[in-house]
C-alpha cells in the first residue's frame, strides 16, 4: 500500500460500511451507486482539495460539491456527518420520518447544495454557482459528480456548451463511470463512447483515469484546480459499480435491490477487508 | 376577410408589454449588479440596451430552455434576482419539469416571463401557441402568475415583483395594446380589478388580451354588464369571491383550453367557497388550429367569437 494515500485509503473501507448499513436498516437507498462513487467524494473532501470548513456547510466562499446523480446522494451523509455538518445521530435515522436524511439530496440537509435527482438538472445549477463565483470573484470552484445515465439527458450537452462559452475553468464535472444504469450495460443498451472525444468537442479538458485509485484521482483533482484555461474540466472516473461487495460489483440487478439476510452477512464480512489500496 | 372585432392593429402608437417589463428591470439592474436577464434567443427593442450596457448580467443561454432555467435556479441560490424570459411555449411547456426542480421544489426566486400567450403567434400554429399554460403553470405550489393587460400595469406589476423576492409567472402579450388603466386606478394588492361595475347581473371575468374584448363587448352592450380584470389567477384573490356571488351569471373569456384554465381556476375557487353562481365559459375549441387568417378569425371560429358572447348575454 502507498503510504501517501493511507488516510483516503482507510476512509474507503469506513464509508462503504457506514452506507451498506444506513441502507440495510430501514431497506431504502442504492448502494451499489453510493459503492462506486465513494473514492470521488473521499478524494474531494478529505485530501486538502476543497476549501470548507467542518460544521460550516454554509461558510460562504466554500467550493461546492453536487452529487447530481441524486440517487447516490446518500453516499455523502456519512462524511457530513464526520465534518460536523449535521449530528452524527442522524445517520441512524436516515429514511424515518424523525430524520433529517433521505434518500435523494435536497436542499434542506445541511451539505447538500442544490435539490438532485431528476438527472442532469443539477449540472445546470451549478453554472450558475460557477458564474457568480466568477462574476463576483468568490473564487470557489464547483464539483460535480455525473452519472453514466445522465449522459443520456440532452440537457446535459446544453449545460456542456454553455460552461464551455462562458469560459467556466471553475467548475469540474467528475464522472462516476461504472458503465451501467438500472437495465444493464450503457454500451450495449445505447452507447455512450466516444464519451472522452464528445466533451472535447465540446470544449473541456478530459481526463480518464482510474475511480478507485487515489493515486490517480488526487492528483487530477488538484491539476484541474492549476490549469485555468479557461475551459472547465470534466474527469471520467473509471468505477464498478457495487465496489466492495463480492456477488454485487459489475452485476446489473443491484441498482436497487436489497440484499437478503445472507447477502448481508456476507457483504458485511466482504466489507471487513478493504478493496481499495492506493 | 371581416374587419377585426378589436380595432387596434400593431402599431407604434402603444408601447409593447415586454418593452415596458425589460426597461423597467434594465433601469433596476443598472443600479443593481445582482439583476440578472437571461434568455433562449429572444430580442425586443427595449432589450438591445440591456445586452450592450450590461454585457455581465444578460446571460445568452443558446436556445436550451432547461440549461436557462437551470441556470437561473443556480442564480437563484447565489442570492441573485433572474429574470428568464422566451417566446411563452419554450419557457413553460418545453422547460417544465425543469422548472419544477429547479426553480420551484426548492421555493427559489426566479422570474418567468412568457411572450405569446394564448394564440397570440395566430398564423404560427400550436408550435407558438401557448394555449394550456395557465392550467400547467398553476399547479406548482408557489408560484405567483400575472397577466397585465397594458403599459400601465405591466409596469407596476413588474415594479412589485423586482422589489419581492419570490417565484414569478408573467404572462405577456404578443401585441401592443391599448392602455387601459391609469397609474393610480390599477390596485396591485388586490389582484384584480373592475373595469365596469354598474351592478349589472353578470360580469365577464377575463385578463391581458381578453380584457380588451371584454370592454368592446361591454361597450356594445351599453355597459349592461360588469368588466373585472382578473390579472392575478394565482394565488386567486380571496376578496374576489365575494364580490362574485353578487352576480346572477359570470362569464369567463379566455385563450386556453378548457380543461385546468382560467375560468376553471374561477369555478373551482366559487365551489371551494360553496359559492353556486353559474359560471360560464368561454375559451378556445378543445383542439388544435393550423390555419392562418389571424387571431380574430381563430377567435370567431373556435369558441371565441364576440357575437357568440354578445348573443348569450343578451339572451340571459
Amino acid at each position: 500500500m502507498k503510504k501517501k494515500y493511507i488516510n483516503l485509503v482507510n476512509k474507503s473501507k469506513w464509508l462503504r460500511s457506514e452506507i451498506f448499513e444506513m441502507v440495510v436498516k430501514v431497506n431504502q437507498g442504492h448502494i451499489a451507486s453510493s459503492l462506486s462513487q465513494a473514492e470521488i467524494l473521499i478524494s474531494l473532501y478529505y485530501s486538502g482539495i476543497l476549501n470548507i470548513k467542518k460544521k460550516n456547510p454554509k461558510y460562504k466562499n466554500r467550493d461546492r460539491v453536487i452529487v447530481s446523480k441524486g440517487h447516490s446522494a446518500m453516499g455523502a451523509y456519512p462524511i457530513f456527518a464526520d465534518l460536523g455538518y449535521i449530528n452524527k445521530n442522524e445517520l441512524s435515522k436516515y429514511g424515518t420520518p424523525s430524520g433529517k436524511l433521505r434518500i435523494y439530496g435536497d436542499k434542506s440537509i445541511p451539505g447538500i447544495e442544490t435539490t438532485s435527482g431528476s438527472l442532469a438538472q443539477a449540472p445546470g445549477i451549478a453554472t450558475g454557482f460557477a458564474y457568480c463565483s466568477k462574476l463576483d470573484k468568490q473564487n470557489f470552484y464547483t464539483y460535480v459528480i455525473l452519472s453514466d445515465g445522465e449522459h443520456y439527458e440532452g440537457q446535459l450537452w446544453e449545460t456542456a456548451m454553455f460552461a464551455a462559452h462562458y469560459k467556466l475553468d471553475n467548475l469540474v464535472f467528475i464522472v462516476d463511470r461504472n458503465k451501467q444504469i438500472i437495465l444493464g450495460k450503457n454500451e450495449k443498451l445505447l452507447k455512450l463512447e466516444p464519451l472522452r472525444k464528445k466533451w472535447e468537442s465540446f470544449g473541456w479538458n478530459v481526463f480518464d483515469i482510474n475511480g478507485h485509485k487515489y493515486s490517480e484521482l488526487v492528483p487530477v483533482l488538484k491539476k484541474t484546480r492549476k490549469l485555468k484555461n479557461g475551459k472547465p474540466s470534466l474527469i471520467i472516473a473509471n468505477t464498478i459499480k457495487g465496489k466492495g461487495i463480492s456477488y454485487m460489483e459489475d452485476v446489473t440487478r443491484w441498482h436497487n435491490t436489497m440484499p437478503n439476510d445472507k447477502q448481508i452477512q456476507i457483504a458485511r464480512k466482504d466489507l471487513l477487508k478493504n478493496c481499495i489500496h492506493e | 376577410m371581416s374587419k377585426n372585432y378589436l380595432d387596434f392593429k400593431r402599431s407604434s402608437k402603444f408601447p409593447f408589454m415586454r418593452d415596458v417589463v425589460i426597461d423597467k428591470i434594465y433601469d433596476k439592474a443598472k443600479k443593481n449588479k445582482d439583476i440578472f436577464f437571461s434568455t433562449p434567443d429572444m430580442g425586443a427593442p427595449a432589450l438591445d440596451e440591456f445586452r450592450k450596457n450590461l454585457p455581465k448580467q444578460f446571460v445568452h443561454c443558446g436556445i436550451s430552455e432547461q440549461q436557462m432555467i437551470s441556470f437561473a435556479g443556480g442564480l437563484a441560490l447565489m442570492k441573485k434576482k433572474i429574470f428568464c424570459y422566451a417566446m411563452a411555449p419554450f419557457i413553460n411547456s418545453r422547460c417544465y419539469e425543469q422548472i419544477k426542480c429547479s426553480i420551484s421544489a426548492m421555493d427559489l426566486n426566479v422570474n418567468l416571463i412568457a411572450v405569446g400567450v394564448g394564440i397570440g403567434y395566430a398564423d404560427a400554429g400550436p408550435t407558438h401557441y401557448s394555449t394550456e399554460d395557465i392550467c400547467i403553470m398553476k399547479v406548482f405550489p408557489n408560484i405567483t402568475i400575472y397577466t397585465p393587460s397594458d403599459d400601465i400595469s405591466s409596469n407596476i406589476i413588474t415594479e412589485k415583483i423586482i422589489k419581492k423576492d419570490h417565484f414569478n409567472y408573467l404572462r405577456l402579450d404578443r401585441d401592443a395594446l391599448p392602455t387601459i388603466y391609469k397609474k393610480t386606478n390599477f390596485n396591485f394588492e388586490k389582484g384584480y380589478n373592475f373595469l365596469n361595475k354598474k351592478k349589472n347581473k353578470i360580469c365577464i371575468i377575463t385578463c391581458g388580451y381578453l380584457t380588451h374584448k371584454a370592454l368592446r363587448i361591454c361597450k356594445d352592450l351599453h355597459h349592461k354588464v360588469d368588466v373585472i380584470d382578473l390579472f392575478r389567477i394565482k394565488p386567486f384573490p380571496k376578496s374576489l369571491v365575494s364580490q362574485l356571488k353578487n352576480y346572477k351569471e359570470i362569464i369567463s373569456i379566455e385563450e386556453q383550453l378548457a380543461a385546468g384554465g382560467f375560468g376553471a381556476s374561477i369555478q373551482e375557487e366559487l365551489s371551494n367557497n360553496n359559492v353556486k353562481n353559474k359560471v360560464k365559459k368561454f375559451c378556445l375549441d378543445d383542439k388544435y388550429y393550423f390555419e392562418n387568417g389571424g387571431r380574430d378569425y381563430l377567435h370567431n371560429k373556435y369558441g371565441l367569437s364576440s357575437e357568440k358572447i354578445i348573443r348569450y348575454i343578451k339572451n340571459k
